[in-house]
């Protein structure tokens, strides 16, 4: 997994001590950033893999969770007998909230952890998306030049066919048109030598591809005899 | 190619061996026509390959070559009708074509093609195809 990005966003420094502390003794810490409300500008701030909202001054609260960015996962820990905690609670209704009590350092780090492994998948899912979809724009250009492989071959053909009946009588033919000829000739060569080393490329890259799916063929059926 | 007869009143004839053409691009049957006609051969050109019987019949060809891809009807199934014919299945096919992975010649084959010739071809590869059989 990459290093994550964690910001902890309180007033609350024992809150933020605590948690960073509980945080560092985990094998894959991430990197932390802790900010108060007062300091907190969510323009001003670069992505983050993960936002931990914790105990803020009367009435900060709902403008911090305001101004974050939806897509980013967020935890609320916080008491949860607070008046503004159970007015968001209706308003964000998904919203993850951990209550402020005992071994809550623990249960957040639980969840963390989960959010966090939620958020590199999803974040693994799109890469692979956008890879399969660069993918599929190659593919394409690949099926269109072996379309195209057919016609540029038929084409060679009368190139290289009417260069050579042409050279077959020299005589007929002035020094220097003879000359154009066989230039002619052997460029139509090096384009057909172009074509057939594409389509050597083409076979290599199928067999690779085959390669491939059984080699995912065999690693299913190993893990599902596993299980 | 020239082979001497003698015809029924004793007088020797030269002889050419004919080689029907069919493909549908009038540039690629002009090329061949070239070529084979500079070495003696009578070659006939057809670009529509839903007269290849006929034309047969008519021309009595000692060898077909035949492109695959064409409208209406590919060399394939052009090849295929005629092994399958008792009149034709004699008369040795080659395709000829831009076809060229391996299970494109091994398709050919099935279809009871005599020989086969990728595009681009150069002049001796065409040659040495047709000599096999004329």
């Amino acid at each position: 997994m990459r290093h994550a990005n964690v910001l902890i966003l309180t007033d609350d420094t024992e809150f933020a001590r605590l948690l960073t502390a509980c945080w560092q003794t985990e094998r894959n810490a991430p990197a932390i950033t802790v900010i108060t409300s007062e300091l907190w500008r969510e323009q001003d701030s670069p992505a983050r893999d993960l936002v931990v909202v914790g105990p803020v001054s009367e009435g900060k609260l709902t403008n911090v969770l305001r101004s974050l960015d939806p897509a980013t996962a967020v935890i609320l820990c916080v008491p949860a007998d607070t008046r503004e905690y159970g007015q968001l609670r209706t308003k964000y209704p998904r919203l993850v909230h951990i209550p402020l009590r005992e071994d809550w350092a623990q249960t957040l780090l639980l969840v963390a952890g989960e959010s966090l492994r939620r958020a590199e998948a999803v974040r693994l899912a799109r890469q692979a998306e956008r890879n399969a979809a660069k993918n599929e724009n190659h593919a394409t250009l690949g099926r269109y030049m072996l379309d195209m492989k057919h016609n540029v071959n038929n084409a060679l053909t009368s190139m290289l066919g009417n260069a050579e009946l042409l050279l077959l009588e020299p005589g007929q033919l002035s020094t220097q048109s003879l000359a154009q000829i066989k230039t002619i000739h052997s460029m139509a060569l090096r384009i057909n030598e172009v074509i057939q080393r594409f389509s050597s490329l083409a076979s290599e890259m199928q067999e690779a591809e085959n390669a491939s799916q059984r080699e995912t063929e065999e690693t299913t059926g190993t893990s599902s005899r596993r299980r | 190619m020239h082979l001497c007869s003698v015809d029924k009143y004793g007088e020797s004839t030269a002889v050419h061996k004919k080689v029907l053409i069919v493909d549908d691009s009038p540039a690629e049957v002009k090329l061949m026509l070239g070529l084979l006609e500079r070495e003696g051969y009578w070659p006939v050109g057809l670009n529509d390959p839903t007269r290849v019987e006929e034309t047969i019949a008519i021309e009595h060809p000692n060898v077909i070559l035949l492109d695959v891809v064409m409208p209406n009807r590919n060399g394939f199934q052009v090849c295929r009708d005629l092994k399958g014919s008792d009149d034709f299945k004699t008369i040795p096919v080659i395709l000829v074509t831009s076809k060229d992975t391996a299970s494109d010649k091994y398709w050919g084959q099935q279809q009871g093609a005599d020989g086969y010739v990728t595009k681009p071809f150069t002049r001796e590869e065409l040659l040495r195809a047709v000599r096999r059989f004329a």
